[in-house]
């Protein structure tokens, strides 16, 4: 049992700057969730307070039901990951990795017997005696994995992590760190402002904006039915096609609810027809192709509609060329609609 | 072009190594030769024969091994005294946030200015006042703060990564154990530099023995080669020089290995 | 409770030893010294005979003193002057990183940490009118031999190129970090600028490398007002009072005439002294020192 539960938490900054306000959150207990949004929406704040590095301003913080305010760091049983790693640059891998272990007072047989296990694990024992400085990136990011897993924590949190990687080890390491959680059975809370990373590696995705929670759920859940305008734009690559009702009206035969202010669809659903034909309920607009981004194995073109400009995407072979006209329809179910306040509209 | 720049270069070499190492050559020589061989006039640029029993005349007639002991006593405690002093000092001003502290700094970056040249009378009287004149306590105490070393050390300290504080906090460490693990030996070539530093400043210091004693009990070896000029019979310049040769030893073994140390301490102050 | 207290009070208990050292040792003598100025005291007498501002109004007009701050202001300006200048020179020379230069380093810098007693004592022998390798270099080149310390027109002379080879090395290795320090494409820019080599110095070096500049000028200013150990050794303010600086006559007046009351007045006026000077390169430099 490892569950997180924030209570009513408010954080300021020397009295004035406030992060976070009146927040609710709870981590489920062996649960890979990763909190993520865009830089300053107090993400970081967030880990850092359930670390115990940062003070609580108002509100509880409780672990495993007990409120821990005032625990220190060191007692609450968890292990961190930082961006940067932090190292001790004077000590070994091992010294590392050790050091944790020493000041908990485990016994010199006990932590030999789980310092060879986790660096078999990771792949650091022929690196034992090196100094963090003599290590690659990649072996910096495992020495400080190691350093967590070898305290056996309730809770691992992580503070981007992968981010001073290089794009190939990061999907490798992304991939190791999904195996990691499904083996230790223990709570990850990741922080990320990368929204790829998130779906990917979530069994809970939390989003934050300016220290409000927009929407906490599986990532299968968020990407399908985002609960606002933010989340929409912030999950998915490219981002949701989003436009005024009154501005497609023209091109809609599908009826909608009264109260829909807005209508996002995302590029992948907006699919070419042949020219001339009106499929049935659905949004339905020509013109023009104004650039082309071929990604492999799918293209992502821009298109000038007369309601602004229309990203999509297709899995063809078959190319466009610019400037060329193309119609696109967009099916009623694949519209998500959001009402004045950004709020989606249920069905 | 490149032959001429090479002679260009290695004539202005030559130049600097007789104005800068010429002149200690000159110590060595005189400090093998005769006091006749001193009255000679152009002087012969080798003694004729190495005279090795000046050294040992010299320990005789100052006190060598007096004032040797004093100096190693005096230098010592000061390097050792201001370590207790400047480390927490420095943690406490690059750490804490505390009431006073800008004023506290300033009070301290102040006192880097009023040298012991300014300040040595008021603390002869307050010495004598309780009669600690021709004391250890008197050469040593005064120099029991190092503005410069918290200056220097609290700006290490404060290069310390954030982070490196909170994985140990997390890993359990307490503060005495963070200091003793992460900040001091991040800082080693910053304490190994300081702790130079302070022991060639007293081992060298004739100022302060000069104006703090009137006697010879804890005078210390600068004073000691320097009594050797009131000689009445004229100044034995081969004595006076194998006494800077016996006295510079230690200082010069000392830089030939850290002459790098010493260079780094001053390129931290312009560094980040 | 207590525990709160301990965790307030625990950094003035830190930098309790260190303050107490400077309360004590740095900022106490200088209020004392303040006080005594005030009093006339032969410091063995119980009795201090209050006397005003009169030792400052004696000092005024002492044509001694006059002399004394003088000689100073020539040591400091020269010995200031030569110390940066040379040491720019220097590590402009030797700027590039070769085994050559490093060892040249070394030895330039050796006479730093030489003890300036040992130092004294070396140029005492080397500027010896009758025997020192000075004059047996000028006698080689037909030039007659000089007086150095013992006559009134060379021994501040002297004593100021003995200061500035003794210390010039520190200046040198301060000016060589920084100049190491700056940037390499920054040269780079100036070339294809077609910058001179004198333009890249002025436009450049210079005001990348002015903050230490600026700190070694308060530094070597500070440590010139405060010239003493090679005075005491090799003049002791001769010969005619040339060399007679305002150290050198605290000194004199403080522990050869048991005038504190009047000794002091000198050390209140050399701090005033160095902390206008402080203020004023402060002022007027801070304006044009280029910090990153």
């Amino acid at each position: 049992m490892s569950e997180i539960v924030l209570k009513d938490v408010t954080k300021t900054y020397d009295k004035r700057n406030t992060v976070i306000q009146n927040l609710d959150l709870r981590i489920e207990d062996g649960s890979f969730t990763v909190l993520v949004g865009p830089s300053g929406c107090g993400k970081s704040t967030i880990l850092r307070m359930i670390a115990g590095l940062e003070p609580l301003t108002a509100g509880e913080m409780l672990i495993d039901g007990k409120v821990v305010n005032e625990v220190k760091p060191g007692d609450r049983d968890i292990a961190m990951v930082f961006q940067n790693y932090a190292l001790y640059p004077t000590m070994t891998v091992k010294g590392n990795i050790e050091f944790g272990l020493i000041n908990n007072k485990i016994p010199k047989k006990e932590r030999e017997h789980r310092i060879t296990e986790i660096c078999e694990t990771v792949g650091l024992a022929e690196y034992l005696d090196r100094k963090p400085a003599q290590l690659s990136g990649g072996q910096r990011q495992r020495v400080a994995l190691a350093r967590a897993m070898v305290k056996n924590p309730k809770v691992f949190l992580m503070d981007e992590p992968l981010s001073n990687l290089d794009a190939k080890l990061r999907g490798q390491m992304r991939s190791e760190l999904i195996d990691l959680h499904r083996k230790l059975s223990a709570t990850f809370v990741y922080v990320t402002h990368d929204q790829t990373e998130a779906m990917s590696m979530a069994t809970n995705v939390v989003l934050l904006d300016r220290g409000v929670i927009q929407q906490a759920d599986t990532p299968f859940e968020v990407y399908q039915k985002p609960a606002n305008v933010f989340t929409a734009q912030f999950i998915g690559s490219p981002t949701m096609n989003l436009f005024c009702r009154k501005d497609v009206a023209p091109y809609l035969t599908a009826q909608l609810p009264e109260k829909v202010h807005k209508i996002g669809f995302r590029p992948s659903r907006a699919l070419p027809v042949a020219d001339g034909e009106q499929p049935q309920n659905s949004l339905t607009v020509s013109g023009k192709v104004l650039t082309r981004e071929l990604m492999g194995s799918e293209i992502i073109y821009r298109l000038l509609s007369p309601f602004g400009i229309i990203t999509f995407k297709t899995f063809n072979e078959e190319e466009l060329a610019p400037d060329s006209s193309v119609t696109l329809s967009i099916d009623r179910h694949s519209m998500h609609l959001f009402d004045s306040d950004g709020q989606r509209v249920e069905e | 072009m490149k032959i001429f720049s090479n002679i260009g270069k290695t004539i202005c070499n030559l130049i600097l190594l007789l104005v800068f190492f010429f002149p200690f050559y000159w110590m060595l020589s005189t400090a093998f030769k005769t006091l006749g061989e001193t009255m000679t006039f152009p002087p012969a640029l080798f003694p004729a024969n190495p005279q090795w029993e000046n050294f040992l005349h010299v320990i005789e007639v100052i006190p060598f091994g007096h004032y040797l002991i004093n100096s190693c006593i005096t230098t010592i405690a000061v390097v050792v005294l201001q370590m207790f002093t400047t480390i927490p000092a420095a943690y406490a001003f690059s750490q804490y946030d505390f009431k006073g502290k800008p004023l506290l700094f300033g009070l301290t970056l102040i006192t880097m200015m009023i040298p012991a040249q300014l300040v040595f009378m008021p603390l002869f009287i307050l010495f004598s006042q309780f009669n600690m004149i021709n004391t250890y306590a008197s050469l040593i105490l005064p120099f029991a703060g190092s503005a410069f070393g918290i200056f220097l050390l609290r700006q290490r300290f404060n290069q310390v990564p954030k982070e490196l504080l909170e994985a140990a906090r997390l890993d359990k460490a307490s503060e005495l154990k963070i200091i003793w693990k992460i900040f001091l030996p991040l800082s080693r070539p910053v304490l190994v530099t300081l702790a130079l530093l302070t022991f060639i400043g007293k081992w060298n210091d004739y100022f302060w023995p000069l104006v703090l004693t009137t006697n010879d009990t804890v005078r210390t070896l600068p004073m000691g080669i320097v009594t050797m000029t009131n000689a009445e019979s004229g100044t034995p310049y081969h004595l006076l020089m194998a006494g800077n040769v016996l006295i510079s030893i230690p200082i010069i073994v000392i830089y030939l290995f850290a002459h790098k140390h010493i260079i780094k301490a001053f390129t931290y102050m312009g560094d980040k | 409770m207590k525990k709160k207290f301990l965790s307030i009070g625990k950094p003035y208990l830190l930098i309790a030893p260190a303050m107490a050292a400077f309360l004590l040792f740095s900022i106490y003598p200088v209020m004392s010294m303040v006080q005594l100025s005030l009093f006339d005291w032969n410091m063995i007498s119980p009795e201090k005979d209050f006397i005003g501002l009169a030792n400052y109004q004696k000092l005024f007009y002492d044509e001694d003193f006059r002399q004394t701050l003088l000689n100073t202001a020539v040591f400091t300006v020269f010995s200031v002057l030569g110390d940066i200048g040379l040491g720019l020179l220097i590590a402009l020379y030797l700027k590039k990183n070769t085994l050559v230069n490093r060892i040249m380093q070394s030895v330039i810098f050796a006479p730093y940490i030489i003890s300036l007693a040992s130092i004294s004592l070396l140029w005492m022998w080397l500027m010896n009118p009758d025997y020192g390798l000075l004059n047996a270099a000028l006698e080689a080149l037909h030039i007659p031999g000089i007086n150095w310390l013992g006559s009134p027109q060379y021994a501040m002379l002297s004593v100021i190129l003995i200061c500035v080879w003794k210390s010039v090395g520190y200046d040198a290795m301060i000016l060589l970090a920084a100049l190491q320090s700056v940037p390499e494409n920054l040269y780079e820019a100036a070339a294809l600028d077609r910058a001179s080599w004198w333009r890249k110095l002025t436009k450049v070096t210079l005001p990348m490398i002015s903050p230490t500049l600026f700190f070694l000028t308060i530094v070597e200013t500070i440590a010139s007002f405060n010239v003493f150990e090679t005075i005491q050794i090799l003049t002791r303010g001769g010969p005619q009072n040339s060399t007679d600086t305002i150290v050198f006559s605290l000194y004199q007046y403080g522990f050869k005439f048991y005038r504190i009351g009047y000794a002091s007045t000198i050390g209140v006026v050399l701090m005033i002294i160095m902390t206008l000077f402080t203020i004023v390169y402060f002022v007027l430099l801070s304006k044009r020192v280029h910090y990153q």
